[in-house]
């Protein structure tokens, strides 16, 4: 890190100066909470850039192997945290429902859709980053939708049991529930991506150097591959996290 | 035909029958009775293996029915459980839930969404739950054994006399029915009454 580089980022800190005096002036108790959050989010953003600047640097297949294991396990706790859902039952279930839709969905686009060389760490990291997230942002509307339409509705995955449907045929119409539920925002919003959130996105990689096509078709085999490692990954999650739900007896427990 | 020999039923350490036994056969109305927490349910769930039986056997034909085989002796069942109201999304599946453009997905701010929590659907009205019941068992035309949990809980003695034509019908044409319910007028009806 050089001179300039530091006074660079201490003229863009110095940003803060226009939400830290609104505050000051209209809600001062909110002050210190504003600045703690401001380190937080400061300390977050260069112990994660130091990782991928380590993890480019090295560039080792087995340190991008870990790095994914880390993130899935990471957003799997986040997604059993925010579903309210027992972190040391569920959680080898929902990490490795992450982990194999992720790196599944990634192998795709990295070996066969962009195509690179798969451990190459300038794409492994960000595609796998990317997905992941995308994955459990979905995972917290798809898991909690299946658990919560389970226990609600939890005559009628009895009764359909009762009328002879296997285990997997009466979850069904939970399935159903829950893709619904991981499908619907995306479907509702695909449409108005462009507008919203891709321009940072996009920014960022015409800075990478990339060319106006070369970029909308990195975007557009993302955002397939987001969708897709969602699905994946949530039906995975689900069907390993089974023997956890229910009893020998089919009994929800 | 389902026989119970010598059956315990237990549920969670709390012992509800010992040594019970009675044989259901094709073609009759087997009602079993009792008060309340007598193990009316927990027979039933026993008879279909969702519980294990302590002691004594069940079988059906002949065929020991286990927690393991029990899934094949359900395909030979039909099945109307107790709170038949609660079934609203067997009736109606649920639409799928809606989505405001803020609720975004794909590089959105994805892990600061809300979970989605299902809510707790309507009941069903007396009139549906004699359509569910009447849909069920049309659909069991080729199922051999009828069980039924309070199948007249909700029901009004006009709408729980057209519920035992159904279960009629399903004994006429040489099906064993299995019905636990505390209504004099479903006891009255039964060939066999089963008291817990």
């Amino acid at each position: 890190m050089n001179t300039s580089l530091i006074l660079h980022t201490i003229l863009g800190l110095l940003l803060l100066l226009i939400p830290a005096g609104a505050l000051y002036f209209l809600e001062r108790k909110m002050l210190p909470t504003f600045l703690v959050s401001v380190a937080r989010m400061v300390v977050q953003l260069l112990a994660l850039c130091l990782v991928v600047w380590a993890l480019i640097r090295l560039d080792s297949p087995w340190l991008l192997l870990v790095w994914l294991v880390v993130i899935a396990a990471y957003s799997g706790w986040l997604v059993l945290k925010r579903c309210q859902l027992a972190v040391g039952t569920f959680l080898p279930a929902v990490g490795a429902g992450l982990l194999v839709g992720v790196a599944l969905c990634s192998l795709w686009l990295l070996a066969l859709v962009l195509p690179v060389r798969v451990f190459d760490a300038r794409w492994f990291v960000p595609v796998t980053a990317l997905l992941t997230g995308h994955a459990a942002a979905m995972m917290i509307r798809g898991l909690n939708t299946y658990v919560s339409a389970l226990k609600t509705d939890e005559q009628q995955y009895e009764f359909l049991r009762g009328n002879g449907q296997s285990h997997f045929k009466a979850l069904m119409p939970f399935l159903r529930r829950s893709l619904l539920a991981v499908l619907s925002p995306t479907i509702a919003n695909l449409s108005g991506l462009c507008l919203t959130a891709m321009p940072l996105l996009l920014c960022g990689i015409f800075l990478g150097g990339m060319t106006p096509i070369n970029a909308f078709v990195l975007m557009l085999h993302m955002t397939v591959g987001c969708v897709a490692a969602s699905v994946l990954a949530l039906a995975l999650a689900i069907w390993l996290a089974d023997r956890q739900l229910f009893d020998k007896f089919g009994k929800l427990q | 035909m389902l026989e119970v020999k010598d059956a315990t039923i237990t549920v969670g350490g709390q012992v509800l029958a010992v040594g019970l036994s009675f044989m259901a056969r094709d073609g009759e109305l087997t009602c079993i009775t009792g008060p309340e927490g007598s193990g009316k349910t927990s027979l039933l769930r026993t008879l279909m293996g969702f519980l294990p039986v302590g002691s004594g056997y069940v079988s059906v034909d002949g065929e020991l029915l286990t927690v393991k085989s029990s899934q094949a002796f359900r395909r030979m069942m039909a099945y109307l459980p107790q709170q038949m109201e609660q079934l609203r999304h067997q009736l109606e599946p649920p639409e799928a839930p809606t989505s405001k453009a803020d609720d975004y997905a794909v590089w959105g701010g994805g892990l600061s969404l809300k979970p989605v929590s299902e809510t707790i659907a309507a009941p069903l009205s007396p009139e549906e739950i004699l359509r569910l019941a009447a849909e069920t068992l049309r659909q069991s035309a080729d199922k051999q054994i009828i069980i039924a949990d309070e199948p007249a809980a909700r029901l009004s003695s006009e709408q729980t006399m057209q519920m035992l034509d159904l279960f009629r019908q399903q004994a006429e044409a040489g099906k064993t029915v299995l019905i636990a319910s505390r209504k004099p007028q479903i006891v009255a009806e039964a060939q066999q009454v089963i008291n817990l």
